[in-house]
């Protein structure tokens, strides 16, 4: 039955992120953008919040992971501050994919260091999706394995994968060679050196840049069939491909919000000619137009959310889920583009941060 | 919890809906549209289907899911009608507009009164009367004046534009009491069919919604009872204006569903010549980017759904959602204009197939979409005022 509030639990949830994404996303936008990556110590407030270890607690997560609800902690973050809520996202999402994807061995081994209460916070996963070839689309996977002597051999690009240079695990989705579409899609984790295998840390880059993040290139690497998740083409490999766009949606949602609302406190105190610019048609109907596109957008990724809860048709989900992340990034795209022309120079300037999320939201792609 | 799945009245309402569209609009549609005329077996058609039946059913179902669900199930419905015909979907038998303000203004008297004969089987209609000449979306500027004469009102003024208008049994008329107090001197009144002194003026022409019949109102001099004004419930000097405001919160969701259910139609269409009809030849390059084009069309209709689903369901809770059913109505007002626009332009190699006809008609029918119920500037200009309470945006 059509119901559209949240559950008082996920209010609460929410509610927390939301501190945190004030409170500290916020605050250390700038600071994270010129270190290139997090600060150790959110990390640590993150892990002892829960809100970063979404996993069993016989693994010593906060709880098993509900997709609406970390949809909701992910435009939170991306609320916060967009490059630093990516980081967490992409991170997350390698353990996430050996949970959703691997064996009981493999969940016991990469899941748990990342609950550790000491070291947890140090912890980095990663997913490599997006190819040279494609985006964010499973059909646009094109880098291959095939079996050869009881191992796999690997070939194929990745581009912009979050942490991939320091992860562990490091996984890659591929598809087995001959596939095609949702068919026969594979996750597995590769090492950081090995014939055939090279890693490059991706650098000068326009945004996300407190997000750190690589690019894989394979030529015939040979990865054993123990770092293969789960059985080769298992649904979970498009549960976590699914849930990543679903995230990604999330937090372009969020970096949207920031920039409707820093536009909107903006629009409310400049004045112009006598009176608030928002009180011209030409500002108010531009952040009109923000927040409509943006609803549609969230809606979208909560029906996508939902659905990928409800889980039993995987064609439709990979539709939907990807429908939401090309329209959430859509909106942040132009959301962000238009803050900056809303603040004028100002928006130019980097004493505000709305350029910073232009150029956050820009490489999302 | 958040769920976008439809209950199984939601379902069934919206499944009647779809099979009524298919079976009683779609065959008549091009035709009601060339002559603007909709034959009586339409109506009596549509009345014996939703007092009897499958609709009926829906209700009960839905008073046994006990939650207040009226403006969800109509949207589910409207978006089928319009999927059907927007048109023919304007014109069904019941009071129609007239009913918002009555619930929502009237005494329980007035509503058994002025509601009871619509529950008699016979073929009755009823219509809202606020566009003037000179005035759309600015009711401030009211020129129809109401004055109390003893125990009746007298209205004096002249409307257009309104949907129904000729057919109605009774028309909620909004006229100004005192001019002095603006959009607060503003109050419906109910105007039966045949008050000596009102008057149906011409019935317009229209580029598109061609079947929907529009007219134009005259009252000189019209004399209705004193109680035929609805503001029994609030006595502020605002029940007026929020009489009229509140019946926009309630119908604009409806125009968005309507919008929504034009523009699956279009896409549907389109995608089925694009399957059936694509000229032999075609550039398969091109092809590719209209399946693309296509794909995002399919992405903006759900986001338009859901839009309006939610705007009605808030309704339903007594949620104050002037902002949400404005961003709905905008939202699809644009996108029916966008993809009825795609579907000709698309189609335009092809022959002249039933499927470009349907097209083409649905491209006439959309524009409206963006004006009526507050134009697309008028709706953002709503959404801002809510964005920005404490700004004064003129």
């Amino acid at each position: 039955m059509l119901n559209f509030a949240p559950t008082e639990e996920q209010e609460e949830i929410r509610q927390l992120a939301q501190s945190v994404a004030i409170e500290q996303l916020r605050l250390q936008g700038r600071s994270a953008e010129k270190r290139g990556d997090i600060s150790p110590e959110l990390m640590k407030t993150l892990t002892q919040t829960g809100l970063t270890t979404p996993f069993p607690e016989e693994y010593g997560g906060s709880g098993a992971l509900e997709a609406l609800t970390y949809t909701l902690i992910a435009e939170e973050l991306g609320f916060g501050d967009g490059a630093q809520a990516m980081n967490i996202i992409g991170s997350l999402m390698g353990p996430l994919t050996v949970l959703l994807a691997g064996d009981t061995n493999q969940q016991h081994h990469y899941i748990a260091p990342f609950c550790d209460a000491q070291q947890g916070h140090l912890q980095r996963g990663s997913l490599a999706f997006a190819e040279r070839t494609g985006g964010y689309s499973v059909g646009e996977i094109s880098a291959t394995i095939r079996s050869q002597d009881g191992d796999y051999i690997l070939n194929g690009r990745k581009r912009d994968v979050l942490h991939g240079e320091r992860s562990s695990p490091r996984v890659v989705l591929v598809r087995i060679e001959g596939t095609s579409g949702t068919e026969g899609l594979c996750a597995l984790m590769v090492p950081l050196d090995g014939a055939g295998v090279r890693i490059n840390h991706d650098e000068g880059k326009l945004g996300l840049i407190a997000a750190p993040s690589a690019s894989f290139a394979f030529e015939n690497a040979t990865v054993s069939a123990t770092c293969v998740l789960g059985k080769p083409g298992n649904s979970g490999v498009i549960r976590s491909a699914t849930l990543y766009n679903i995230l990604r949606a999330g937090v372009a949602c969020g970096m949207a919000r920031a920039a409707l609302e820093y536009a909107k406190d903006y629009a409310k105190g400049r004045i112009a000619f006598g009176r608030p610019i928002v009180s011209y048609q030409g500002i108010a109907f531009m952040i009109a137009e923000m927040a409509m596109k943006l609803d549609a957008a969230r809606l979208l990724t909560w029906s996508a959310a939902t659905s990928w809860e409800r889980g039993f048709d995987n064609t439709a989900l990979v539709q939907e889920a990807e429908a939401a992340q090309f329209q959430s990034v859509k909106i942040a795209k132009s959301a962000t583009i238009d803050a900056v022309q809303i603040l004028g120079g100002a928006g130019f300037i980097q004493d505000h941060p709305v350029e910073m999320w232009m150029r956050n939201a820009a490489v999302m792609e | 919890m958040i769920d976008f799945t439809l209950s199984k009245s939601q379902g069934a309402a919206r499944d009647y809906a779809h099979q009524v569209a298919m079976e009683e609009m779609r065959p008549i549609s091009l035709e009601c549209d060339r002559t603007e005329k909709i034959p009586d077996s339409f109506f009596w058609n549509m009345q014996r289907r939703f007092w009897a039946g499958a609709a009926g059913q829906a209700r009960m179902q839905a008073q046994e899911e006990e939650e207040k669900q009226d403006n969800v199930l109509s949207i589910l419905s409207q978006e089928e009608m319009a999927w059907g015909d927007a048109a023919l979907s304007t014109a069904i038998p019941g009071p129609g507009l007239a009913a918002p303000p009555i619930l929502s203004q009237g005494t329980p008297e007035q509503q058994m009164k002025f509601l009871g004969p619509y529950m008699d089987g016979q073929l009755h209609w009823g219509a809202l009367a606020l566009t003037e000449p000179g005035i759309g979306s600015d009711v401030a500027g009211m020129s129809t004046t109401a004055v109390l004469e003893g125990d009746e009102w007298v209205l004096n003024g002249h409307k257009h534009y309104i949907t129904n208008g000729a057919r109605a049994d009774l028309v909620v008329t909004f006229a100004t009491i005192d001019k002095n107090l603006g959009r607060e001197g503003i109050r419906p009144f109910v105007v039966p069919q045949g008050t000596p002194g009102f008057v149906v003026g011409r019935i317009e022409e229209k580029m598109g919604l061609r079947a929907s019949q529009t007219a134009e109102l005259i009252f000189e001099n019209c004399r209705i009872p004193k109680d035929h004004l609805l503001s029994g419930r609030e006595s502020s000097k605002k029940a007026g204006f929020k009489a009229a405001m509140g019946t926009l919160d309630a119908t604009r969701p409806m125009v968005g569903a309507l919008a929504v259910g034009i523009a699956r139609a279009a896409y549907e269409t389109t995608c089925q010549w694009v399957q059936q009809e694509l000229p032999k030849g075609f550039p398969s390059h091109k092809r590719r980017e209209i399946e693309q084009e296509l794909e995002e069309t399919r992405q903006e209709l759900e986001m338009a759904r859901l839009l309006v689903w939610r705007a009605a369901w808030m309704a339903d809770r007594r949620i104050p959602n002037s902002k949400e059913a404005s961003i709905c109505k905008a939202y699809a007002g644009g996108l029916v204009m966008k993809v009825t626009a795609a579907g000709v332009r698309i189609t335009a190699p092809g022959e002249n197939s039933e499927s470009r006809q349907l097209l083409q008609k649905w491209f006439r029918d959309a524009k409206v979409f963006d004006i009526f119920e507050g134009t697309a500037q008028i709706q953002r200009l709503v959404i801002a005022r809510r964005l920005f309470p404490e700004v004064d945006i003129p």
